[in-house]
Parts: C-alpha cells; sequence; structure tokens
C-alpha cells in the first residue's frame, strides 16, 4: 500500500479528479495548501494577472516574487501495483510546460482501516 | 528521501523557512492545522482549550540532509516552552517532478 501525495496546481484538481475516477480511483483527499520549489516562488507562475505591488518584496532587487505559491495537496492511497497508473495519470492530467507543475511523492504505508466495516489492507481501500 | 513534517508554532513559521531557505532548503509546503499535544490543550482560567492552530511544513529532502534540516527548525522552532511542537521523519519510496515527468528531486 502506498500514499500518493501529489501537489498540484489549484485549477488542475477538477480535471486531476475526473482522470483518475475514470480510471477507477475515486478517493481522495484534497487540502489547501501553500508553499514554494526550488525556483523560489515566482510570481510567474501563476497564470493570472496579479497587481505588482500586492506581491512584489523588494528583498531582491529586480526580482518578482512571492514566497509562497498557493497549490492542491491531493493524497491518495492505492494499493502497490496501481502506483503506476495514477502516478502516470496524475502527470499526465497535470502538465502544462511551464514552472510550478507540481510534484508528486511516493511514501509507504503499513496499514489501513475501514471504520464502517472494520476491514484492514487492502481490502479497506478498495 | 525522507519526508519531513513540522508541526511548529504559526509565529515561529517564518524564522524556520528563512532558515530553512538560507540552508538551501528552498521547496517546502505549508499546511495550516489544529492539534494538542500530551499536555491535554491548555487551560486558562476557567476555560479549556482544546485544540491550538499550528502550522505544519512539509519538505522532502535527501537521506544525508535530514540531520541538517532538522537541525535548523528545531534551532528556529525552540523557544521552551510546551508547545513548541514535533518533528516527524517519514519514507518517500519515490519523487516526480509533474512537468518534467522525471524521477527525483
Amino acid at each position: 500500500m502506498k500514499e500518493i501525495i501529489a501537489i498540484i496546481r489549484p485549477k488542475k484538481v477538477t480535471s486531476t479528479k475526473s482522470a483518475l475516477e475514470k480510471l477507477g480511483f475515486p478517493s481522495i483527499t484534497a487540502v489547501q495548501v501553500v508553499g514554494r520549489g526550488k525556483q523560489q516562488g515566482i510570481a510567474s507562475e501563476l497564470d493570472i494577472e496579479i497587481r505588482p505591488s500586492a506581491l512584489v518584496r523588494s528583498k531582491t532587487a529586480g526580482l518578482k516574487y512571492m514566497e509562497y505559491i498557493p497549490k492542491r495537496m491531493l493524497s491518495i492511497i492505492v494499493c502497490n501495483e496501481d502506483v503506476d497508473v495514477v502516478v502516470k495519470t496524475i502527470i499526465e492530467v497535470n502538465q502544462t510546460d511551464q514552472i510550478g507543475d507540481g510534484k508528486v511523492f511516493i511514501c509507504p504505508v503499513d496499514d489501513a482501516v475501514r471504520v464502517r466495516t472494520d476491514e484492514q489492507g487492502d481490502d479497506a481501500i478498495k | 528521501m525522507k519526508m519531513i513534517r513540522a508541526i511548529v508554532r504559526p509565529e515561529s513559521v517564518d524564522g524556520v523557512t528563512e532558515g530553512l531557505a538560507a540552508a538551501n532548503f528552498y521547496s517546502l509546503t505549508k499546511i495550516n492545522v489544529f492539534g494538542r499535544g500530551k499536555q491535554k490543550g491548555l487551560m486558562v482560567g476557567n476555560t479549556h482549550y482544546d485544540e491550538f492552530p499550528k502550522i505544519m511544513i512539509m519538505l522532502v529532502v535527501e537521506d544525508e540532509s535530514v540531520d541538517e534540516a532538522i537541525k535548523v527548525i528545531k534551532y528556529k522552532s525552540y523557544t521552551g516552552n510546551y508547545g513548541d511542537g514535533k518533528i516527524f521523519i517519514t519514507p518517500v519510496d519515490d519523487v516526480f517532478t509533474v512537468r518534467t515527468g522525471l524521477n527525483g528531486l
């Protein structure tokens, strides 16, 4: 069992959800987060026009940047054999060729319990 | 690779992130969370506060940089009082960058 933590653009959540739903992975936990990557929070990552005074911090002269960029964090728990197809779909749906598309982390999960039926392990997430 | 999840005081977050940036850990994610520790909240007069707002800083680093990142977080979030927070380290099997589809940080 693996947890797939994907940090993606907020406007791509709907298309990611419907793509995963078609594959049979409708269960998702989505969290609103803010963060930055190795580009150090460049404002041009956002597609929308923002008032320059609202985001320019003069810490670095001449460089427009904001410290954190709003993102959505999706957490999806799947069986070991489904990891590849889910990751591939997330990457395909979210690619825009611009920086800021996000990252996908794959972390091990020891066990899962479905509260309603008390099932454990792979049964609990299927 | 390891994922470091640090639950720190909201007021110490900026210090922690600046310290991490200075130590070349620039990429991170911040999540607003609520929680309590083993002090079971806080009693102020007759009012019992069960859960406190905290901020969870999440970052993924290479195995050899874990100690350094933890040292920075510990140093920057320390006040000596209850409620300074906790740091959790969990394994990460794999990382993909969405734009390139490539493996690795």
